[in-house]
This record gives structure tokens, C-alpha cells and sequence, in this order.
């Protein structure tokens, strides 16, 4: 008889400002509901330098709905702000890819959760809508990158 | 470029298959009692070709607007009529019979544009709606709904 698993009981505890904030896992084994839970809370974390009238901002990276370059310079768009990166587009596009971010054209990289439904546009190119309401467009060349990383599959 | 070429083709069995309707509902139209040898089945995939040369000479270059690809699209469809009409009708006396199928297949070029651009429409339609399948299945593995 498979053995069923309990569910897990979920405590939130307020702590102290100055204490570092922590997720702690009691478990019996290292199994793939545990990896699920440590990968999604792993997902939530980094953040990015970001500048907005010369002052340097820390930006959570899941705060993030696309990066772009325009003009050799990158910025970051966030649901109603905007900042400028002082990195390239591809070394972004490094540190966000683990953060459930991809390339959808020769200079956007999109946060695939903040992205609310892809609809055709002209030639062969499609349109994404983003949860913020904003509208940007995937390349025909990057269509096949975007279904592989969200099947999970390597480029 | 290979994503071009990709386009091209796949535009290309298109456009061959509505010339061939185009052929069809003209002869129909103009030159009922028309009878044909085998060279006939050589047009439609002339004619397709030279329908993709604007496309193929003159490559997007970025990203365009949907203004700016409805404008470089007509452009394509009168360059695609001009060859067409030239090579049909290049050497011959322009009868007024001779200007309206000229005419006429002008107005086909535009209709098979549209009907391109209609079908490679439809064919997205599917890839969108696989793409929003499985975004909404990523986005709940990672946040399920109805939960926390």
C-alpha cells in the first residue's frame, strides 16, 4: 500500500527587524514536495542594483516584469517604475534566466510570471500581455526558446 | 536568417495554393472555354516565386509596428503585381482585355496578401493558445491557485 504523506503543517512567526528573515522546513525526508518548496522560496530571492534619479535602488528580481536595451542602455521595468541596469542585456539575462525569466527578442527578457496572455500579432510574431497591462512583443525567433523553457526544457 | 527562410516557405505553399484559386475564379470569370497543356501547373509556382522577391530581397531589418508592417506589406503587394503583370504582359499590345486581367490580377495579388496574412493569423492562433496553456501550467507549478 503507497504510503500517503500528511500534509504539512505552515507557521508564520513575526521576528525581530534586526534578525535575518528565514524559512525552515521540518521534514522527514529530502523528498520532491520539499526540493518543490526550497526551489519556489530560492525563486523569490536576489535582487539587482537599479538606478532612478542617480540613486541606486536594490530591486527584488521577482518584482521585475522585463528588461530591455534601447540604444546601448538597459533598463528594468518594474509594474509602474522604470530603472536603468548598469549591466548588458546578456549578462541580465544570466542572472535572471534561474528566476523564471526569459529572452523573447533580440532585446527584451521577460518574467514569464508576470506575464498575462500571448496573443497573435502581425507577421508571425506574437503580442504578450503583461499583468501590469503593458504589451510587448516575442520575436518569431525566440517562440521556440519561450515553449522550451516553459516545458522545462533546455535550449 | 533561418527563421526568414522558414517564413518564406512556408508563405510560398501558400501563396501557390491561392494562385491557383485566383487562376481558377479569373479563367472562370474571363476565359471560360480556355484549354490548357501541362505547363499550365508551372505558373502557380513561378508566380509564387516571384511574389516572395520583395520579401526576400528586402528582409526586416528590426522589429516593425503593425503600422510599419501594413505599409511594407503593400509595398510588397504592388511590387508583387508589377512583377507579375510585367512578366505576363512584357512584349505584348495592352488591349483593353489585356488591362483588365492585368487589373485583375493586381487585385488577386492583394487578396492572396490578405489571405496570407489571414491564414499565417489563424495558424498563431493555435501557437497562442498552446503558449497560454502552458504559461498558466508554469505559473501554477510555481504559485498554486487557491492555495496560500
Amino acid at each position: 500500500m503507497k504510503n500517503i504523506k500528511k500534509p504539512m503543517d505552515v507557521e508564520v512567526k513575526l521576528i525581530h527587524p534586526e534578525e535575518n528573515e528565514y524559512v525552515r522546513i521540518g521534514c522527514h525526508e529530502i523528498d520532491e514536495r520539499v526540493e518543490e518548496i526550497t526551489g519556489f522560496v530560492k525563486s523569490r530571492q536576489g535582487n539587482l542594483e537599479g538606478i532612478l534619479n542617480g540613486e541606486v535602488f536594490s530591486i527584488p528580481i521577482v518584482d521585475i516584469y522585463y528588461a530591455e536595451s534601447v540604444d546601448e542602455k538597459t533598463f528594468l521595468y518594474l509594474k509602474d517604475e522604470t530603472y536603468e541596469s548598469r549591466k548588458r542585456l546578456y549578462e541580465l539575462e544570466e542572472v535572471l534566466e534561474p528566476h523564471h525569466f526569459v529572452r523573447i527578442s533580440k532585446s527584451l527578457v521577460v518574467n514569464l510570471m508576470k506575464i498575462d496572455s500571448i496573443k497573435p500579432f502581425v507577421n508571425a510574431r506574437f503580442l504578450c500581455k503583461l499583468k501590469n497591462g503593458e504589451e510587448i512583443i516575442i520575436s518569431r525567433k525566440y517562440v521556440k526558446d519561450l515553449k522550451n523553457k516553459l516545458r522545462g526544457e533546455d535550449r | 536568417m533561418k527563421e526568414h527562410f522558414k517564413e518564406n516557405f512556408r508563405n510560398y505553399f501558400i501563396v501557390v495554393t491561392l494562385i491557383n484559386l485566383l487562376m481558377l475564379v479569373t479563367g472562370k470569370i474571363f476565359a471560360p472555354e480556355q484549354r490548357f497543356g501541362y505547363e499550365v501547373f508551372i505558373y502557380p509556382l513561378v508566380y509564387g516565386a516571384l511574389g516572395l522577391i520583395p520579401s526576400i530581397f528586402f528582409p526586416e531589418k528590426k522589429e516593425c509596428s503593425m503600422k510599419e508592417y501594413v505599409i511594407r506589406q503593400m509595398i510588397g503587394a504592388i511590387m508583387t503585381a508589377i512583377i507579375i503583370d510585367g512578366v505576363i504582359f512584357t512584349g505584348k499590345e495592352m488591349t483593353k482585355e489585356y488591362i483588365v486581367i492585368a487589373l485583375v490580377n493586381a487585385v488577386g495579388v492583394f487578396v492572396i496578401y490578405a489571405l496570407v496574412n489571414l491564414i499565417t493569423w489563424v495558424l498563431d492562433s493555435k501557437t497562442a493558445r498552446e503558449l497560454n496553456e502552458e504559461l498558466t501550467a508554469y505559473q501554477e507549478k510555481l504559485i498554486p491557485r487557491g492555495r496560500g
